[in-house]
């Protein structure tokens, strides 16, 4: 294997901006749904209403898939129950989808971490399949047009200022 | 044979809902594709308009209804001029592209669901003082259609008269049995699950069900029918 010891700071810090550049380009593109119509559902939260995405045209809507095994997900849920308390106010709708296989723990989990959002159940998983989770946290930004324009599939320290900045900029259109 | 299925809004009344289009009002493919084509025609002139006026290519609002405060005042009559002749030109568009849209959709059922296959159920509630809905599932031939879940503003709808088309498919000439299940809250806000069937034959034409809910106050009870609309 080719070292990487003859080059130069300025090469090696070229070579990681695009391997960086590339990874960001290659996680965005490989959600087919970017750019396009959020598919519409209807499911049953665990306060046992039923939601419908579409009333929520002409609000931004957050979408956040989590499992009650995650532990990056009860840290990002309350990250959104935070910029969900701030931003309601101005036509913010925000709904945690439980990709759980056994529906008991997930009750369980939703009634340990009280969030002010709603928690919807998705024991089929099909809109999982619809949205292509394929990883947990996944985090779905749809504008008021209904259309998905921001995925975030992992949750990271540097990810909140990014969500947020995200997020001000669908509730300023 | 069954072939798709969708659901739709409609606060129409049923009767209203169940008579067929008239043979003539329906669009042709071809009347659509002419549409289609002027209208493309319409939105390059109107870019192509767009491009060549003299405030094109300064970033003036969308809805350019401000001509006093145009900068150039010395310009400012035929500016506005083109401006608001812009504005009608694109409301103009828009309403030519909704007018298409709708056509295409009309267009799109007659061909996924002819009238000589054609099968629609719709649901309509009455009253719901003993009965609060939560879901529908629909059989035909024991298997199930559609499952659809009812939002608190969907109910609301239903209960101010609203009519919903909740299964469009196509089904053979013959005999066939649909089983509805509806389930939600009850008297003394118990879970409810009821069920009703009806056998019905299709004929050449397309076949209207209505699944209606309604409250019998002598048994304070709610009650769940099947009419056939001929």
């Amino acid at each position: 294997m080719k070292s990487f010891r003859g080059w130069t700071l300025t090469q090696r810090c070229i070579a990681a901006a695009t391997l960086t550049i590339l990874c960001l380009v290659a996680n965005a593109q490989g959600f087919a749904l970017l750019g396009q119509s959020a598919p519409d559902f209807a499911l049953r939260s665990f306060g046992g209403t039923n939601v419908r995405i579409s009333e929520d045209r002409g609000d931004v809507v957050v979408l956040t898939f989590w499992g009650s095994q995650c532990g990056v997900c009860r840290r990002q849920l309350d990250m959104l129950d935070r910029s969900f308390a701030t931003y309601r106010s101005a036509g913010l709708h925000m709904y945690g989808v439980s990709v759980d296989d056994d529906a008991a723990r997930a009750r369980q989990f939703v009634a340990a971490h009280p969030l002010g959002f709603t928690m919807l159940e998705d024991p089929a998983k099909d809109v999982a399949r619809r949205y292509q989770i394929d990883n947990l946290p996944t985090t779905v930004l749809i504008d008021r047009g209904g259309i998905v324009r921001y995925v975030y599939r992992d949750f990271g320290p540097r990810d909140e200022a990014l969500y947020l900045n995200q997020l001000r900029e669908l509730l300023n259109e | 044979m069954m072939v798709g299925m969708s659901c739709s809004w409609a606060l129409l009344s049923m009767p209203a809902a169940a008579q067929s289009p008239a043979p003539g009002s329906a669009p042709t493919s071809a009347e659509t594709a002419a549409k289609a084509k002027a209208v493309r025609a319409q939105v390059e002139a109107a870019l192509a308009a767009a491009d060549n006026s003299p405030g094109a290519a300064s970033p003036a609002p969308a809805t350019g209804s401000a001509p006093a405060a145009s900068p150039a005042t010395g310009t400012a009559p035929p500016a506005a001029a083109d401006t608001r002749s812009l504005d009608e030109n694109t409301q103009q568009l828009k309403k030519d592209v909704v007018d298409l849209n709708r056509d295409l959709f009309v267009l799109e059922e007659e061909l996924l669901f002819p009238a000589n296959t054609q099968v629609a159920v719709y649901v309509s509630m009455d009253v719901g003082e003993f009965f609060a809905l939560d879901s529908v599932t629909i059989k035909i031939d024991n298997k199930e259609v559609t499952n659809y879940l009812y939002t608190p503003r969907e109910v609301d709808a239903l209960l101010k008269g609203g009519v919903q088309r909740l299964y469009l498919g196509n089904l053979k000439v013959g005999n066939h049995e649909l089983v509805a299940f509806f389930s939600g809250k009850g008297p003394d806000n118990r879970d409810y699950r009821r069920g009703a069937s009806l056998k019905f034959d299709k004929s050449i034409g397309a076949k209207y069900l209505e699944l209606k809910i309604e409250d019998r106050q002598r048994k304070m009870q709610p009650e769940f029918a099947i009419k056939d609309w001929e």
